[in-house]
C-alpha cells in the first residue's frame, strides 16, 4: 500500500517536472518561463524527498526557490516585457530538426549509457539507515570526507559575489556617466 | 527503495536533460537560455540524488549540494551579465551577437 | 724521380691557391712572376724526373706512385696515382717546357691588364690540369684532369668578361667539351663494368678483344678526343676560342690542351687495337679535318683564326698517326707541332700587341717591314708548319704520312689525303705570311704601330719567341726516322707503334712532301707576294666554314628550343603550374565552404556541441 502511494506520487510529479520543463522552453513571455521553472523546481524536491534526501529537498527549495528564481524574477520584471517569438514560428529550420534530433540522441544515449555501463550495480538498491540523508549526516560528510569540495565551493560563491558587485557597479558607473 | 527503480530515474533525468538542451538550442533571449540551463543541471541532481540512494551513501547528495552551490554563482554572474546588456540597450536576442562571424 | 713528378705537378697547383688566395694584397706583377716561375720550376722537375728515368734502364723506367686511396666503393678503389713514364715524360716536358716560354711571354702581354691576377692564376690551374691529366695513373684521374683543362679553357677563353662574344665562345667551348666528357664517362663505365679497374695496366688486360664492347668503349674514348681535340665534328668550339687573349690561344688551343686528345688515344692504345674500327675512323676523321681546316683557312681573314685552323688541321695529322697506329710520330709531331705553333701565335701576338689589338690581316697587312724580328720568326715558324727541310715540321709530319701506307688501301687514301692537306698547308701559311709580314705596311698599321720602347715588344716576349724559333728550327733533328729515332726507341716499351712505313717509303713521302709544300708556298706568294695573279673570289663555303654552325643550329638549339618550348606548354604550364594551382584552389575552395559553419550564432555553436556530444558518445560506446 505505502508502495503504491509512492508510485502515485511519483507519477504526479514527474509529470509536474516534465511539462513544467516543457513549459519553460516553449512559453515566449520569459515572466512565464520563470514561474514554471519555479514549479519544475518544486516537483524535484518532492522527488528528492521520496529518494530520502530531506536536507538537500530543503535546500533545493530554500536555495533555488527562494534565491535563484527570485533573482531572475527580479531581472525579468528589471528589463520589462521583451517578449521572444517562440523559436517554431519560422517554421521548420535546420536549427530545430537539428536541435530536436541532438537532444533525442542525447536522450537515448544517457539511457543506454547509464544502462551499459553501471552493469550488475542497477539492480541492487541498498538498504538505508534512518539517518540517511539527514543533516546530521551530510555535515558529518561535507566536514571530514568531503571537506575540500565545501571550501572550494564557499570560495566559488565569494567569487560569484564579487562578480555580481562589479558587474553591477561598472553598470552604475556608465549609467551615472550617462544621466 | 520505494517507488520506482532506478531506470525510472534514469529515464527522467534524461528527458530533463533533453528538454533543457532544446531549450538551450530553439530559444533567442538569453533569460530563457539561462533558465534552460538550469533545468539541466537540475536534472543532473536528480540523477545523482538518485544514485546516491541506490547506493545507500551520502557522496552523491554531497555532489548535488555542491552543484547546486555553483548553479547559483553561476546565474548570479550570467544575470549580471544580462542586466549589463540591458542597461546598455542591446537588444536582447543571441541572434543578433554575431562579432564572432569567420 | 717520384718526388720530382710529384713537385712538378703541384707547383702550378700551389701558384694558382696562392695568387688567388693572396688576392689583391700582392702587386700584379708579383702574380705574374709567381706564375711564371713556379711553372718553369715544374720544368725543372721534370727534367730532373726525365735525367733520373733515363739513368735506368729501358724496362724499368716507368714508375707509378700512389699517395693514397681516392675512391673506394665496394670492390672498386681508385687510388691518387702518378704514373710517370716514358709517355707522361715527353707530356711533361712539352707542357712544362713550352707552358713556361709561354707564360713567360705573357708577363709582357698581359702587363697592364687590370685582372692581371686573375689570368696568371688560371694559368697555373691550367698547367696544374693538364700534368694532371698527363700524369694520372688512372683513367679516373686522366679523366679529373681533362675536366679541368676543360674548366681552365673555359676561363680563360672568357678572361676578357666584358665582351659578349668571349663569354660565348667560352660557354660554346665548354658544351662542346662536355659532350665528349660525357662520352668519355660512358667509356669509364663500361670499362668498369668489364674489367673493374681503372688503372691502366688493369684495363689493358682485362678490356674485351674486339666485339661491340670494345668498340663502344674505344668510341666514348674517341669522343672525349675528338671534343678536346676540336676535330670534326666537334672542331667548331675552336676559331670561337680565339677571343681569349693570344698566350691562352698558344698554349691552350695549340700547344698542350687540344693536343689531349691525341695523348689519349696513344695512352690507351691497347684499347684502340682492340677496336681497330674505331682506330681507323679516328686516323679518317683526322684526314677530313685536315682537308677541311685547310680549305677554310685559305680564306679567313683574322690572323689567329688562320693559326686556329691551321691547328686544327695539323692535329688532323696527329689523329691521322695516332688512329694508324704511328704512335710515336704522332708524339713527335705533337712536340714540333707546340714548338713552332706556340711559335706562330706568340709572334701574331707580337704584331697585334704593338698594332692596337687589331686582328684583321688586311688592316695588319706589311707590318712585317716595321718588325722585322717578328717578321724573321714568324717566317721560321710557317716554314717548320709546311714541313721544310730542315726546320721541325719536315722531320715529324712526313713520318707520319709514310707510316700511312703501311696500312692497306684506306691507308693510301689517307696518304693521299695528307698530300694535299700539305699543299694547302703551304698556301694558307705562307699566304698570312706573303700579307701580314711583306709588302708596303697598309695605312692603318703605319698610323697605329707603336713601338715599346724602341723594341718591338716588351723584352719578355722577344725571348720567349726567339727561344721558340730555334726549337723550331731544332728541335726536328731529334728524329729523323729512316737515319735516327731515338724518340722511337724512348716510347717503344710504351707504345709500340703498329705502323711503320719503310726507309724508301720514308723518303719518297719526304721529297713529295717537300715538293708539294714549296708548290704551295710558290701559289701563294704568285697570289699574295708578287701579286701576279689576282685573289680568286673566296668561295662562300669556306667562307661559311662548312655551314657546320649552322647545321648544329638548326639540330642542337632549334630542336632544344622546340623541345622545351613544348613540354612547357605540354607539361610544366598545365600540370606543375596546375597542380600548385589546384592546391591552392582547393584550399580556397574548402575554406569558403568551412566558414560557412562560422556564422557567428551561438545557437548554431550550441547545436555543433550537443550533435558533436552525441556522436562522440557513439564512437566511444563503440570503440570499448
Amino acid at each position: 500500500m505505502a508502495n503504491f502511494l509512492v508510485w502515485v506520487v511519483w507519477f504526479f510529479a514527474a509529470f509536474a517536472c516534465l511539462a513544467s520543463a516543457l513549459a519553460v522552453v516553449s512559453f515566449s513571455n520569459p515572466f512565464y518561463s520563470a514561474l514554471a521553472l519555479i514549479g519544475n523546481l518544486a516537483s524535484l524536491a518532492v522527488l528528492y524527498l521520496v529518494l530520502s534526501g530531506e536536507f538537500v529537498a530543503a535546500g533545493q527549495v530554500l536555495v533555488y526557490g527562494g534565491a535563484v528564481m527570485v533573482m531572475f524574477l527580479f531581472v525579468i520584471a528589471y528589463l520589462g516585457d521583451r517578449t521572444d517569438e517562440s523559436p517554431w514560428s519560422g517554421g521548420p529550420s535546420w536549427q530545430i530538426v537539428g536541435a530536436i534530433l541532438a537532444g533525442g540522441a542525447i536522450l537515448a544515449e544517457v539511457c543506454v549509457v547509464v544502462g551499459l555501463k553501471a552493469g550488475g550495480l542497477l539492480s541492487k538498491p541498498q538498504h538505508i539507515g534512518r539517518s540517511f540523508g539527514s543533516p546530521e549526516a551530510l555535515g558529518r560528510a561535507f566536514l571530514t570526507d568531503h571537506l575540500l569540495a565545501f571550501e572550494v565551493t564557499s570560495i566559488v560563491l565569494l567569487v560569484a559575489a564579487v562578480g555580481g558587485v562589479v558587474l553591477g557597479s561598472h553598470a552604475r558607473q556608465e549609467s551615472d556617466a550617462r544621466a | 527503495m520505494h517507488g520506482p527503480e532506478i531506470q525510472w530515474y534514469v529515464v527522467l533525468s534524461g528527458m530533463l536533460f533533453a528538454t533543457g538542451a532544446l531549450g538551450v538550442m530553439l530559444r533567442r533571449n538569453p533569460l530563457i537560455i539561462l533558465l534552460s540551463v538550469e533545468i539541466m543541471l537540475n536534472s543532473a541532481n536528480l540523477l545523482l540524488i538518485a544514485m546516491s540512494r541506490l547506493r545507500g551513501g551520502e557522496d552523491g547528495q554531497i555532489f548535488a549540494i555542491s552543484v547546486m552551490a555553483v548553479a547559483a554563482s553561476e546565474v548570479v554572474v550570467g544575470l549580471g551579465l544580462i542586466v549589463a546588456m540591458g542597461r546598455r540597450n542591446v537588444e536582447l536576442d543571441v541572434d543578433k551577437l554575431r562579432t564572432l562571424r569567420g | 724521380m717520384a718526388t720530382a713528378s710529384w713537385v712538378c705537378l703541384l707547383l702550378p697547383l700551389a701558384s694558382a691557391i696562392a695568387i688567388t688566395a693572396a688576392g689583391t694584397a700582392i702587386p700584379r706583377r708579383i702574380a705574374a712572376y709567381v706564375s711564371t716561375l713556379t711553372t718553369m720550376g715544374a720544368f725543372v722537375a721534370a727534367i730532373v724526373a726525365f735525367a733520373d728515368m733515363a739513368g735506368k734502364s729501358a724496362p724499368h723506367r716507368g714508375a707509378a706512385t700512389t699517395s693514397w686511396t681516392w675512391l673506394s666503393a665496394g670492390p672498386y678503389h681508385f687510388g691518387l696515382t702518378l704514373l710517370t713514364d716514358q709517355l707522361s715524360i715527353v707530356m711533361m716536358l712539352i707542357v712544362t717546357g713550352v707552358g713556361s716560354l709561354i707564360v713567360a711571354y705573357s708577363v709582357g702581354y698581359m702587363d697592364g691588364e687590370d685582372e692581371e691576377r686573375r689570368f696568371f692564376a688560371y694559368m697555373s690551374l691550367f698547367v696544374f690540369s693538364m700534368l694532371l691529366l698527363v700524369q694520372g695513373g688512372n683513367l679516373l684521374l686522366l679523366l679529373a684532369g681533362w675536366g679541368m683543362v676543360g674548366l681552365s679553357s673555359y676561363l680563360l677563353i672568357g678572361y676578357y668578361q666584358e665582351r659578349e662574344s668571349a663569354i660565348k665562345a667560352a660557354k660554346k667551348a665548354f658544351v662542346m667539351n662536355a659532350f665528349g666528357d660525357a662520352t668519355m664517362a660512358l667509356a669509364l663505365f663500361l670499362l668498369i663494368q668489364h674489367t673493374g679497374k681503372l688503372d691502366y695496366a688493369g684495363v689493358f688486360a682485362g678490356s674485351p678483344h674486339g666485339g661491340a664492347v670494345a668498340n663502344l668503349i674505344a668510341l666514348g674514348l674517341l669522343g672525349g678526343a675528338v671534343a678536346k681535340s676540336a676535330q670534326i665534328p666537334l672542331h667548331t668550339w675552336l676559331p670561337d676560342a680565339m677571343e681569349g687573349p693570344t698566350p691562352v690561344s698558344a698554349l691552350i688551343h695549340a700547344a698542350t690542351m687540344v693536343t689531349a686528345g691525341v695523348y689519349l688515344i696513344v695512352r690507351c692504345h691497347p684499347l684502340f687495337e682492340n677496336a681497330y674500327v674505331i682506330a681507323d675512323l679516328a686516323a679518317g676523321l683526322g684526314a677530313a679535318t685536315l682537308l677541311m681546316a685547310g680549305l677554310i683557312a685559305l680564306v679567313q681573314t683574322d690572323i689567329k683564326r688562320v693559326i686556329a685552323y691551321s691547328t686544327m688541321s695539323q692535329i688532323g695529322y696527329m689523329f691521322v698517326g695516332a688512329g694508324l697506329g704511328a704512335y710515336p710520330n704522332a708524339m713527335f709531331h705533337l712536340m714540333t707541332h707546340a714548338f713552332f705553333k706556340g711559335l706562330l701565335f706568340l709572334a701574331a701576338g707580337i704584331a697585334i700587341h704593338a698594332v692596337v689589338g687589331e686582328q684583321d690581316i688586311r688592316k695588319l697587312a706589311g707590318v712585317g717591314k716595321l718588325m722585322p724580328f717578328t717578321k724573321w720568326v714568324f717566317l721560321a715558324g710557317s716554314l717548320a708548319l709546311v714541313g721544310i727541310f730542315p726546320f721541325a715540321g719536315f722531320f715529324s709530319k712526313d713520318a707520319i704520312i709514310a707510316a700511312a701506307l703501311d696500312r692497306g688501301w684506306y691507308g693510301d687514301v689517307i696518304y693521299a689525303a695528307c698530300l694535299a692537306g700539305a699543299f694547302l698547308t703551304g698556301i694558307y701559311a705562307f699566304r698570312l705570311f706573303f700579307i701580314v709580314f711583306t709588302g708596303e705596311p697598309s695605312a692603318f698599321a703605319r698610323e697605329h704601330f707603336h713601338a715599346h720602347h724602341g723594341q718591338e715588344g716588351p723584352i719578355s716576349m722577344l725571348w720567349t719567341v726567339g727561344a721558340l724559333g730555334v726549337l723550331s728550327v731544332v728541335g726536328g733533328l731529334l728524329q729523323f726516322a729512316p737515319i735516327w729515332h731515338p724518340l722511337t726507341t724512348w716510347l717503344d716499351p710504351v707504345d709500340h707503334p703498329i705502323a711503320e712505313a719503310t726507309s724508301t717509303q720514308e723518303w719518297v713521302t719526304s721529297a713529295l712532301a717537300i715538293l708539294i709544300g714549296l708548290a704551295g708556298i710558290g701559289v701563294a706568294w704568285t697570289m699574295y707576294g708578287a701579286k701576279r695573279i689576282k685573289v680568286p673570289r673566296a668561295v662562300p663555303l669556306f667562307e661559311k666554314k662548312f655551314y657546320w654552325d649552322e647545321l648544329y643550329d638548326v639540330i642542337w638549339y632549334r630542336m632544344g628550343d622546340l623541345v622545351a618550348r613544348g613540354f612547357y606548354a605540354l607539361v610544366e604550364a598545365p600540370l606543375i603550374g596546375g597542380s600548385i594551382a589546384a592546391v591552392t584552389g582547393v584550399v580556397g575552395l574548402g575554406s569558403r565552404e568551412l566558414s560557412v559553419a562560422q556564422n557567428g550564432l551561438v545557437r548554431s555553436y550550441v547545436l555543433a556541441l550537443a550533435g558533436g556530444l552525441a556522436v562522440l558518445t557513439v564512437v566511444f560506446l563503440a570503440v570499448r
